[in-house]
């Protein structure tokens, strides 16, 4: 696969301060993940997984440690340029499907497009592909709530994916469906690794992590590389 | 984020909790509301009573009186300030024609107009079509188109108005049974019932005095003099115009020289009384015709057979002066060096243009304690913006991550929920204009009816474009305001708690 790294993490630490005591969710980590992987992050609750995938995603920043994401520092960077980094190399996934309920399926999706100021009828066009692309062309019009749970992630994928970014990061993807659905998503996020894009996928379901190339364990803040 | 984006986007969100929304707008609307009708409502005075003084011309006109309690009044020029008939108090310089001249001289005064002090033949009565009604108040103006006075219908004197003509004002056109069509009263002839013992313009006095009547118990004007014997007159006038009665209510105004000319009496020129008089001629006087007095006076002293008339300007001094001067002045900012250069010569001045903005000042209080009134109403509502918001906020908190995890900045977010509290403010701010519009709609005709005589009875209600725009943009920004504080912490958020938020 590809050589380059995609994420660089060195030396990250993020610490937390809990009344008298310091809890360190990363403790000196290293990472390095090339474009291209397909990475599951396995570990325990309140391991420090969804720390990790947050400082990676420019959603969190490290209290200490350099973090390097397709070529940019985000340590320096404001919460203007951290948001631009988002809107460009970052695409985000949870577990809860987080879609606005007043809006369609196309609307959710364009909603990415609209902070990154693309023109209306563009984020269209985008959008509506994006869609087909996760199999819900005939979907676009409905609201959340007319969709099955399935169908939902799917569009929570779609959004992710229609700014065309270098790293999708999913927060356990298949915490809210059942198996069959689980099964779905995972297809289709595998899909998406095999057209290219990079995955971090966190979960502790075993299943989900067999599928990835490579499967990280966070335990304690600290990254343990589980060999295959 | 495009402004499309922020329109769209908080339309959508407060489309979202709908009732929350609308109660919110519906506490700026009553504050706007309130506003609008209320200013509109003093704005609308102020702007007709500035139109009534600019329209007339007062506000170039310098009111002259010899007393010092004048007050400019703005609808009755014609009625003179003061008291003429007074005693002449030490200092107070009598109002006559060599005043009158004295200001006609000064510069930037383009007329002068003498007004009636307190000339009158007494009038019983005046009678029209078999009706007789009370001519209590007779006024009078120099016909030079100075004095103006806010006509009904037809006309008011021209200069070439010495004599025979009238104006009355509305209420004796009612009276008179042409209410509904004050008009058809023009050109047409009232009659001036004079007292027993006339001997002003138009009496014909014989060359013996009658019997002297005794004065009975309760008469008015009964002098009991030599000329009490004499009978009243007829006297006819042409109504050439019927003036507002809100000007002038129970008026009878005639040209000034033709009052001065009916109101200055002839005397018996021998005054031997009471044994003189008599049913018989006098010996060595025949009983011969009648001297009719009728056209203006032959001159200052004229003897006409066995009587004698008093000069005019004798007359307007032994009743006390004219009552008043209206001073037109050529422009309204040479008004108060003319006013000031009147008052040196010992007399008392009132300006058109200081009870203006006497009028004016009192308007703005009034509107200035209206809108603060308003303002209470909007600041309570804009508490009920940032509640709304608060709210809001707390509720989209997922929302929020969401936004942020795509990518949306702090300022965006910021932004996002400060457009939504100024479009409440917006909303409140159109619906209130429209709603405060149609009141005042609806209102006018029952305020023109309320205050049907009242200063304010020709005042347009219509709310003034730029009130729209303050109002709108007024309660677009307090809304602005409102949302400031929750939209600084939505755009605070931590995305991670805000992704977690339950």
């Amino acid at each position: 696969m590809a050589t380059t790294a995609l994420v660089e993490l060195r030396d990250v630490t993020k610490a937390y301060q809990l009344g008298d005591e310091s809890f360190r969710a990363l403790d000196q980590v290293h990472l390095s993940i090339d474009a291209g992987d397909f990475v599951a992050v396995t570990g325990p609750s309140g391991s420090g997984k969804s720390t990790l995938a947050n400082v990676i995603g420019g959603l969190d920043r490290p209290t200490h440690g350099q973090v390097v994401v397709a070529g940019e520092d985000l340590a320096g960077m404001g919460d203007g340029a951290l948001s631009r980094f988002r809107i460009d190399r970052i695409g985000f996934v949870f577990q809860s499907f987080n879609l606005k309920a007043d809006g369609t399926a196309l609307e959710n999706v364009m909603l990415p497009l609209v902070f990154a100021r693309v023109r209306p009828k563009e984020r269209r066009a985008r959008a509506a592909a994006c869609l087909e692309l996760v199999g819900l062309k005939d979907r676009m019009g409905h609201r959340p709530s007319q969709l099955s749970g399935g169908q939902r992630q799917r569009v929570a994928i779609a959004r992710a994916l229609v700014t065309d970014p270098r790293l999708l990061i999913a927060d356990e993807p298949t915490g809210n469906l059942d198996s069959a659905r689980g099964e779905e998503v995972m297809d289709l996020l595998a899909s998406l690794g095999q057209a290219g894009t990079t995955l971090l996928v966190i979960t502790h379901d075993p299943t989900v992590a067999s599928r990835a190339g490579r499967t990280i364990e966070v335990r304690d803040g600290k990254v343990l590389e589980a060999v295959r | 984020m495009r402004f499309a984006d922020y329109v769209s986007l908080a339309l959508r969100s407060l489309r979202r909790s709908r009732l929350r929304s609308a109660l919110t707008i519906a506490a700026i609307l009553v504050g706007a509301t309130g506003i609008t009708v209320m200013l509109t409502f003093v704005t609308s005075v102020k702007h007709y009573v500035i139109s009534q003084f600019t329209d007339s011309g007062q506000d170039r006109q310098v009111q002259v009186a010899q007393t010092s309690d004048l007050s400019y009044r703005a609808s009755g020029q014609v009625d003179g300030g003061g008291p003429g008939g007074g005693s002449g108090s030490a200092g107070q310089v009598v109002l006559g024609p060599t005043q009158e001249a004295a200001i006609a001289a000064i510069s930037h005064v383009s007329g002068v107009a003498a007004t009636s002090g307190s000339f009158g033949p007494g009038f019983e009565y005046l009678a029209f079509g078999g009706k007789q009604l009370s001519a209590q108040r007779l006024m009078g103006y120099e016909p030079n188109g100075v004095v103006r006075p806010s006509m009904v219908a037809g006309r008011s004197f021209g200069t070439a108005d010495r004599s025979g003509v009238v104006l009355l004002s509305k209420d004796y056109a009612t009276a008179l049974g042409f209410g509904g069509d004050p008009a058809r009263l023009v050109g047409q002839m009232v009659v001036l019932h004079t007292q027993a013992g006339y001997t002003g313009g138009g009496a014909t006095l014989p060359n013996v005095l009658p019997p002297q009547r005794q004065c009975e118990q309760g008469q008015r004007n009964c002098f009991g003099g030599p000329t009490s014997g004499l009978p009243a007159i007829d006297i006819p006038a042409r109504v050439i115009g019927i003036v507002s009665s809100e000007d002038q209510q129970g008026a009878i105004i005639l040209p000034l020289p033709w009052l001065i000319d009916l109101s200055d009496q002839s005397q018996p020129k021998q005054v031997q009384y009471p044994q003189s008089f008599g049913n018989q001629p006098r010996p060595g006087q025949p009983a011969g015709e009648p001297v009719p007095r009728t056209g203006p006076p032959s001159g200052p002293g004229a003897v006409q057979g066995g009587w004698q008339r008093p000069a005019a300007a004798e007359f307007i001094a032994g009743s006390g002066g004219y009552g008043s001067f209206i001073v037109d002045v050529d422009d309204s900012a040479n008004v108060p060096s003319v006013a000031a250069t009147i008052d040196r010569l010992g007399l008392h001045t009132a300006t058109g243009l200081a009870a203006l903005a006497e009028q004016k000042h009192a308007a703005d209080v009034i509107g200035l304690v209206l809108g603060a009134l308003g303002l209470v109403a909007l600041g309570i509502a804009a508490l009920g913006i940032t509640n709304t918001m608060v709210m809001s906020v707390l509720e989209r908190t997922r929302e929020i991550g969401v936004m942020r995890a795509v990518g949306a900045r702090r300022s965006a977010i910021r932004r996002l929920f400060a457009f939504e509290a100024a479009m409440l403010g917006f909303f409140g701010g159109v619906i209130g204009v429209a709603i405060g519009y149609t009141i005042t709609l609806v209102a006018a005709p029952l305020i023109r009816t309320a205050v049907k005589s009242g200063d304010i009875a020709g005042t347009s209600f219509s709310v003034p474009l730029w009130l729209v725009g303050v109002v709108v943009a007024g309660t677009t920004l307090i809304g602005f305001v409102s949302g400031l504080l929750p939209a600084r912490r939505a755009a605070r958020l931590d995305p991670i708690e805000a992704l977690r938020y339950e």
